[in-house]
């Protein structure tokens, strides 16, 4: 007798603890799908129409909280903004670009508290300007993104200085 | 005929439990040492050219910092978020020391260095800093570049996860 409650105990942690990693897990990949987004809207192919690169800057907006805090010294590109802000400036920085690939590395996500996720990855920019130049940058990034409506959104980006001159 | 069953059981061995124990220990070691103790790299841009030539394929040794940290001229890998993506850099100056430009030639503590691996022109100038504790600067080989468009400065040591196999 003793033996069966036992088992069912067991049996219960085991669904308890499958049934949590289960539900973080789904967490992660929905916050690991905003970047795969944000990756596929901001890339660039040669010969971008006007309807796709309206759409894929629009797009971008959606990614981002109505206050998003930029920390990227490196690049001189801080302040808040808001997620119209946000496409201006996406729009801008693709302009120059006749083909553009954001890719991003080694995603580490946690969750330091409920509705928050802290996100560590490399991104990695290559494209060719207009002019012809090669354009190839990699930074380390921290992200904040916050659950809001059942959406995982942008709030903080920070660009992490590897190399101090 | 008994060749002919070798070669056959060679590429179509039979599932025996030997068999996939034998399968399995390859794949395990094959993961730890291409995944974390010898990692494939290859190379793309021209910072380290050519030393380091882009488009090359090379391997990080990542035991080489177990025992000792890096010293001056050692060529290390510098990691960014995780280990997917790094920087190919050489160490000129560890910490405590001073480290400047001037004229394209580095001074280390005021003392010219030799550098034998750096063979394309340069014409940078950059002003003394000190390398903090638990650092190293780090520079590529090729400085035939803006000092602006070159990616270069101080490292964490905890970043630096190992040296090219050659």
């Amino acid at each position: 007798m003793k033996i069966k409650y036992i088992i069912i105990v067991v049996l219960v942690v085991i669904i308890g603890i499958l049934a949590g990693v289960y539900f973080f897990q789904n967490e992660e990949k929905k916050v690991k799908r905003q970047f795969y987004l944000l990756s596929e809207w901001a890339s660039k192919e040669e010969g971008e129409n006007t309807f796709t690169m309206a759409h894929k800057v629009k797009s971008i907006g959606t990614l981002f909280t109505e206050h998003c805090e930029f920390k990227a010294d490196i690049i001189s590109f801080s302040g808040r903004f808001n997620s119209e802000e946000v496409s201006g400036y996406a729009a801008r920085a693709r302009l120059p670009f006749s083909k553009l690939s954001l890719q991003f590395y080694d995603l580490d996500v946690s969750f330091p508290e409920k509705g928050m996720a802290k996100v560590t990855l490399t991104g990695k920019l290559t494209g060719r300007l207009t002019s012809g130049e090669y354009v190839d940058e990699t930074h380390e990034l921290e992200c904040v993104l916050k659950k809001i409506e059942n959406k995982w959104l942008f709030s903080d980006v920070e660009v992490v200085e590897i190399l101090k001159k | 005929m008994d060749i002919n069953k070798r070669i056959r059981q060679f590429f179509f061995p039979s599932l025996t439990l030997k068999f996939l124990i034998r399968a399995s220990s390859i794949a395990l070691f094959a993961y730890l040492f291409f995944g974390h103790i010898c990692t494939p790299l290859l190379i793309k841009g021209l910072s380290m050219e050519p030393t380091y030539r882009n488009g090359s394929v090379n391997f990080c040794w990542r035991l080489r910092f177990i025992f000792s940290g890096p010293k001056r001229h050692d060529v290390v890998a510098v990691r960014f978020a995780g280990n997917k993506v790094m920087l190919l850099k050489r160490v000129v100056a560890v910490e405590g020391e001073r480290v400047e430009f001037r004229d394209g030639k580095l001074f280390v503590d005021g003392k010219e260095m030799d550098e034998p691996y750096v063979r394309y022109p340069c014409n940078w100038n950059l002003p003394p800093r000190q390398v903090e504790k638990d650092c190293v600067y780090v520079v590529g080989d090729n400085r035939n570049m803006p000092i602006e468009n070159h990616h270069f400065g101080q490292a964490s040591v905890k970043r630096i996860i190992g040296v090219p196999l050659w």
